[in-house]
């Protein structure tokens, strides 16, 4: 048997003996052959000595199995470590962040509670996944969207707690911002309601955000301060119609226009969908093209043109520019979509095209009307989380198709914010894009478009390839932490990222001589003094540990 | 510790066991695979599916060139056993799935029934 560090041998067993009483000893997992199945199958570390392991699993079904776990974790100090639906591929999967933790699958504990159509919102347990939602919404056959991220199997509660994002409004895209009252197992085994589920009897816990004083619920994310046994979420009522356009500007310059006015139609809700940059000229595609481009292939490219794009530098060469006018080629495509009544789709996109209508040159073209809800037979043909539909075509990244005969054994994703302007676009690429090459990282070979998650920041969501290589491995991890730091010294930081990675990115946050850092530290201290809780998740460990591990 | 991740030689085995084993197909009802159908639809489905939409298939299909079918429900070489490591090991961007995903239960559903028309598979 495999034992937490520090612990002894009988106090794990006794533990085992307690959670196996708890649950069921089928619920218990202590065989390697059942904790190889909590290890990162995407891990830069795989099969390597530093690789992040369990000691145990264990899985329970209810609230009051979980506390009952957390308090026997208290009572022999054995480290706990709980998870949603457990995939976060490329951000750490089901694993530890500490090794020799018990990993707590919240996977059976996939309850809707509740999915209130009039006030547009539901109330889910951890284990239940997108496609559940989605599906129990279907069945039901309530006019409210789901906002997903990529893979529909991730979990409403574990992706808004590590904070990730999705591809409808902006009221909805960010799933940490669109949550509504929680229910967490605080480290001690007591149990907190936060917002308004803080009275007894509550009747606006998913109506009503903040309740009185404090609102606590952003210490419950990319933390180690609790389970999040339930979570409420705010859901899109289903809109009527769905129009998606593009803006096509043909000169390298115009980028900043594009972004400024974007920034003013997103943030007045005058486009109301996901924005998606990209250049038809650089041959870099929209987040909501890359599923098609990986199935059926990039477009094609004249010989002339592909040989314009090898003298390009940083994005831009005149000659490059020259050519996309005379062959009506544009620098930039900036897709637009809209949701909402036909009558104020068309009346939006009037607007934005007015707002547009200062860039010489500029064309708009309207790629899909369509009338909702979509026939699910033809959603295949669109980037389905936009529509709100879960899906995993996300997979065909990196896997193995005509175009990539080299498939990857898993991905971690680089992922830094930098400011919502043409210039941060720029700057980032310059910088990122010479560390990368000196680093020898696959990254930023070409000109990098980031992605419009959130509506006054970018983010770049790069895949950087896991190999069966431990050499290579090593030099992208390295390479990668590298990459953080010098994102840092920039100013920019990353949304998120895995456990192996996390002590690198909180160091960026580190004004005022890690005041944030050591305000984390406080807090872990009063609320878990025995440091059981999801030791090192985002750095932040426990007394015990402090030092040792950090 | 050491996870082998690479089991394309299950599959060779596969293909030289479908030669030397009569071919005793398994006349079962569609009852029989419903469980399994299930598993099937929740879990594989969204990649394994028809159609280049789904990553796995399309993976396949590049893999072995029309040499055999990329749609896993089409094989007629997919033994139960090879089902089961691949549930529990993955392979290149296919994660392994936990117990408290498919249970060892579901799982066995699941082999039978992908293994329906495997000579030997039910």
């Amino acid at each position: 048997m495999r034992v937490p560090p520090g612990v002894s041998e009988s106090a794990f067993a006794a533990t085992i003996a307690e959670f196996e009483r708890i649950v069921g000893k089928d619920w218990v997992f202590t065989s390697d052959d059942d904790l190889n199945l909590y290890r990162d199958a995407y891990s830069p570390y795989l099969n390597e000595p530093e690789e992040l392991i369990a000691s145990a699993a264990v899985a329970p079904t209810t609230t009051e199995e979980v506390q009952a776990i957390v308090r026997v974790a208290n009572r022999y100090k054995v480290p706990i470590y709980p998870i949603s639906t457990g995939r976060n591929l490329g951000y750490g999967g089901a694993a530890p962040a500490y090794s020799g933790s018990v990993v707590v699958d919240l996977k059976r504990m996939n309850r809707i509670l509740e999915v209130n159509e009039k006030l547009a919102y539901a109330l889910v347990e951890p284990g239940v996944s997108y496609f559940d939602l989605y599906n129990y919404i279907q069945e039901h056959k309530l006019k409210v969207w789901i906002d997903c991220p990529d893979p529909g199997w991730g979990s409403p509660v574990g992706n808004s707690t590590d904070r990730g994002g999705g591809y409808t409004n902006a009221n909805y895209r960010n799933h940490f911002d669109a949550h509504c009252g929680m229910e967490v197992v605080l480290p001690d085994g007591e149990l907190l309601r936060t917002g308004m589920g803080a009275i007894p009897n509550a009747k606006t816990w998913q109506a009503y955000k903040t309740g009185c004083g404090p609102w606590v619920d952003g210490i419950f994310s990319q933390s180690n301060y609790g389970v999040v046994t339930k979570m409420g979420f705010w859901l899109m009522p289903q809109p009527e119609a769905y129009m998606r356009c593009t803006v096509r500007a043909p000169r390298f310059g115009d980028l900043s226009e594009l972004v400024d006015t974007l920034s003013y139609l997103e943030n007045a809700r005058i486009t109301t969908g996901f924005p998606d940059f990209s250049s038809p000229l650089l041959g870099y595609p929209p987040i909501g093209q890359v599923q098609l481009w990986n199935e059926n292939g990039p477009p094609a490219m004249s010989d002339e043109h592909t040989k314009l794009l090898a003298g390009v530098d940083q994005g831009y060469s005149p000659e490059l520019e020259a050519y996309g006018m005379k062959e009506g080629i544009p620098y930039w495509e900036l897709w637009l979509s809209f949701y909402g009544p036909m009558e104020v789709i068309e009346a939006s996109w009037r607007a934005t095209q007015r707002h547009y209508g200062k860039i010489d040159g500029v064309q708009f073209r309207v790629v899909d009307r369509l009338n909702l809800p979509i026939d699910p037979k033809t959603v295949e043909k669109y980037h389905e989380p936009e529509l709100g539909v879960p899906s995993l075509r996300v997979f065909s990244i990196g896997a193995r198709t005509p175009w990539n005969p080299t498939p990857s054994h898993g991905h971690m994703w680089f992922s830094p914010i930098i400011p919502r302007t043409a210039e941060a676009i720029i700057e980032a690429n310059r910088v990122f894009s010479a560390a990368a090459r000196d680093l020898g990282m696959p990254l930023f070979k070409t000109f990098t478009l980031p992605a419009c998650f959130w509506e006054r920041s970018f983010v770049f969501i790069l895949a950087t390839p896991v190999t069966e290589d431990p050499a290579t491995n090593k030099r992208y991890r390295e390479g990668f932490k590298k990459l953080i730091e010098i994102g840092g010294q920039h100013g920019w930081g990353e949304y998120r990222t895995a456990p192996v990675f996390q002590k690198t990115v909180m160091d960026q946050y580190s004004y005022n001589n890690h005041a944030l850092q050591r305000f984390h530290e406080t807090l872990k201290d009063a609320i878990d003094p025995n440091g059981i809780m999801s030791p090192g998740r985002y750095a932040i460990w426990p007394k015990n540990l402090r030092g040792v591990q950090s | 510790m050491i996870r082998v991740r690479r089991a394309f030689g299950l599959f060779a085995a596969a293909a030289v066991m479908s030669l030397i084993v009569a071919p005793a197909f398994a006349q079962r009802n569609a009852e029989h695979y419903a469980a399994g159908r299930a598993v099937y639809r929740k879990w594989c489905a969204p990649c394994h599916d028809p159609g280049i939409t789904h990553p796995g298939t399309h993976a396949l299909m590049t893999k072995y060139k029309g040499v055999k079918s990329g749609v896993l429900l089409e094989w007629t070489d997919l033994p139960a056993g090879t089902v089961k490591y691949m549930v529990r090991h993955g392979i290149l961007l296919m994660p392994p799935f936990r117990k408290t995903e498919i249970t060892d239960h579901e799982l066995d559903a699941l082999a039978r029934f992908l293994s329906r028309n495997t000579p030997g598979g039910d």
